[in-house]
């Protein structure tokens, strides 16, 4: 067997097997790690590529799923034997990397078959709108971007954008019921409180030191509660079109009683809303300007994997509910939609699906969006009208 | 600075048989002073090996246990507070100012050293487990990640206390919560599998040297066939060792049907897992030494005691 290396030297090597684990395989590995595996290397030796692979293991592959995939990518690195079968594709471009002509090119070529004077949403992030089409457009082609947005027209679609409405009282009361059946679960963690269950010696004693050792001020500890935090993601595609309504008014009733709530719409892109379900839940109705978030095709994988960069580290947490209401008709990329479902059940207490076909009797999701995100989904269920929230809310069990 | 056969050689004399990826795993931890982060199914002995490591490196283990509601204080430290009552009581109109009265109370004396305090405070790096870190909440891993960073504690009323060696930290997890990023960053990672039939014969054979080659074995080969079952919980190494002990303590010299159902409880644990076993007789055919079929009713009839030796003791 003849070893051939891309590079002349070690750390060259090495640095150059870490780009791949980091860009096609999606490991974290930062500079911290890339020293330890140097050091790694001089500690256990080059003795074999045994040796070398036992190695590197530990210190580049973090979990379970990296260190299965972790051999492959050896292989294909040092021994240049080919992955035949990719864990997942090398195509996302991290934030920073899109270049400015290829960005204003898309940008042109989407805006011709716009209704012209269309104002942007003011709260869009700068670089934002790009990152979604490039990662369809496999980065390379516009021309292939033009094509995912020729197939469907963006003027038929922008008058069946609904408003945003507050949400009525039946709306309200389910979705109350929702917060409230999340919200149960208590923290374990006792805290300071001025009422509590347990006494605090601690600061009992602390603050008696001030009055001679006498205890004046006794102290106590209570269990607070976690505050849930709700995620609403609408799929506003054409298929859609017919039971988008229901998914909105849930987003306006969850941002009434937990203002934290988030919202973001998306078809072949994602937006953010969550200013116009606040007003909503106001009481003021909102008419959406959405553009290439609402009315086309499905990219789901590519849009959560945009809410994830975007919005990701920011609103997730374990106290963090991710409703998704999409019927799971996809056409965009499986494996960027497995690997974002999976980092979105991860990094929250559950993921809902709200899926409208699933109220239809003998409903099956066999739809391919719909089977790749099953196993990360903790619930899949209709929620068309109150009632429906209500039956979701008591059926939901949270991590 | 120990290599990786040293490693492996200790382990087996404390009859703990790791595989090249484990000692080179073990190796790194030592030599880069990193945390170890174990996974791995239940049973595969990823307590045990940090028990071995401290006996192998001849220093203290220090457990910290975790558990839903473990708050960085019971980790660190806590104050004798009936205790510094009891002296403030004593030494009521003793004289002194407050502030040299404070000082006394909180004195070292007074201070009950939990895990994390104590490892930091060892002469000798110890091994420190913090075991089944994913029981406790996001809270305390974020604190775990200050303290496994910068080995120093500070107690407000007496000041920073530094790590005088770092201690060799391993930390386990069964995967009932995803850790976090940060936590896996800062640690190597090893994910110990079921060991393979031949490793399992060893790890037997080191455990229980009263055990015969044939019923080691044996043993295996039914672990690993009912591995592959769909268990509710896949009976890991610890649970082949006992069932090793139990045969060995039955005199039990081979492995049939009726020495299987009795010993069930060894391996099985669960009662769904036990059915499921009954309800495929032949899943364990090919290991048992009689392929023999049961007696209807479920219980075959000449019970055999293992040829004229002790039977089971009966009360």
């Amino acid at each position: 067997m003849t070893v051939t290396y891309p590079f002349a030297s070690l750390p060259e090597n090495l640095a150059a097997f870490c780009a791949l684990l980091r860009s096609a395989y999606r490991f974290r590995i930062g500079p911290g790690e890339l020293q330890d595996a140097a050091r790694a290397l001089t500690i256990a030796g080059l003795g074999s590529e045994q040796a070398v692979r036992d190695a590197l293991r530990p210190v580049l592959a973090g979990r379970l799923e990296e260190a299965q995939v972790f051999d492959r990518a050896f292989d294909r690195f040092v021994l240049g034997r080919p992955d035949l079968r990719p864990e997942l594709p090398a195509r996302t471009i991290p934030p920073g990397h899109e270049s400015p002509p290829r960005d204003t090119e898309v940008r042109t070529s989407g805006e011709t078959g716009e209704r012209p004077g269309t104002p942007d949403v003011a709260d869009d992030e700068p670089g934002t709108r790009s990152g979604a089409v490039h990662e369809v457009a496999d980065a390379e082609s516009p021309q292939a971007a033009t094509l995912v947005r020729s197939s469907y027209s963006p003027l038929e679609s922008e008058g069946a954008v609904p408003d945003l409405e507050p949400a009525d009282r039946e709306w309200r009361a389910a979705a109350a019921v929702l917060v409230d059946r999340v919200r149960a679960r208590l923290s374990r963690r006792w805290r300071p409180a001025r009422h509590g269950q347990r006494f605090d010696f601690r600061r009992t004693l602390r603050s008696s030191l001030h009055t001679g050792g006498d205890v004046v001020t006794p102290r106590w500890r209570a269990r607070r509660r976690r505050e849930p935090r709700f995620v609403v993601l609408v799929d506003g595609s054409r298929s859609m079109g017919a039971y988008a309504r229901p998914p909105l008014q849930i987003a306006v009733a969850l941002t009434t009683v937990s203002p934290d709530t988030e919202t973001f719409t998306f078809s072949t892109e994602l937006r953010r809303v969550t200013h116009d379900a606040r007003r909503a839940a106001a009481g003021e109705r909102r008419p959406l300007q959405l553009r290439y978030a609402w009315g086309g095709g499905t990219t789901i994988g590519v849009c959560l994997d945009e809410f994830l960069r975007r919005a990701g580290e920011r609103v997730l947490g374990r106290q963090t509910v991710v409703i998704i209401a999409s019927d799971g008709l996809d056409v965009g990329d499986t494996d960027l939609l497995r690997v974002s479902m999976e980092t979105l059940a991860r990094h929250s207490a559950a993921v809902m699906w709200l899926n409208p076909l699933a109220a239809t009797a003998g409903y099956e999701p066999t739809a391919r969006g719909m089977q790749l995100a099953r196993p990360f989904v903790a619930l899949l269920a209709a929620a068309n009208d109150p009632a429906g929230l209500l039956k979701v809310a008591h059926a939901l069990r949270v991590r | 600075m120990i290599d990786r056969d040293a490693i492996r050689d200790r382990f087996r004399e404390h009859g703990f048989i790791v595989s090249d990826q484990f000692a080179t795993a073990l190796q790194l931890m030592v030599a880069l002073a990193k945390p170890l982060l174990l996974e791995g199914p239940a049973g595969v002995g990823k307590t045990e090996s940090a028990k071995v490591l401290a006996e192998a490196l001849g220093t203290r283990l220090i457990r910290l246990q975790c558990y839903e509601g473990l708050d960085a204080l019971t980790a660190l430290y806590e104050w004798n507070y009936p205790r510094q009552m009891l002296r403030i009581r004593m030494t009521e109109g003793a004289g002194g100012s407050i502030k040299e009265r404070e000082a006394e109370i909180f004195g070292e004396e007074f201070l009950l050293k939990r895990p994390l305090l104590e490892a930091i405070m060892q002469d000798e790096a110890p091994v420190l487990l913090i075991d089944e870190v994913d029981r406790a909440d996001e809270a305390f891993e974020a604190f775990l990640l200050e303290v496994l960073a910068e080995w120093q504690v500070t107690v407000p009323e007496l000041g920073t206390i530094r790590a005088r060696r770092t201690p060799y930290v391993i930390l386990t997890s069964n995967r009932t919560r995803e850790l976090s990023d940060a936590l896996r960053r800062r640690c190597l990672f090893f994910w110990i599998p079921y060991p393979s039939l031949q490793e399992e014969i060893a790890i037997l054979h080191a455990r229980i040297p009263d055990l015969s080659a044939r019923l080691a074995e044996k043993i295996a080969e039914s672990m690993q066939v009912l591995r592959g079952l769909p268990l509710q919980k896949a009976p890991g190494v610890a649970e082949a060792l006992d069932w090793a002990r139990a045969l060995v303590s039955l005199h039990r010299d081979h492995l049939d049907r009726t020495t299987l159902e009795q010993t069930l409880a060894c391996v099985l644990k669960v009662r769904e897992d036990q059915l499921l076993l009954e309800s495929q007789p032949d899943a364990l055919g090919a290991v048992l030494d009689d392929a023999r079929p049961l007696e209807p009713g479920g219980r075959s009839l000449d019970t055999d005691f293992g040829r004229g030796s002790v039977s089971t003791p009966r009360r």
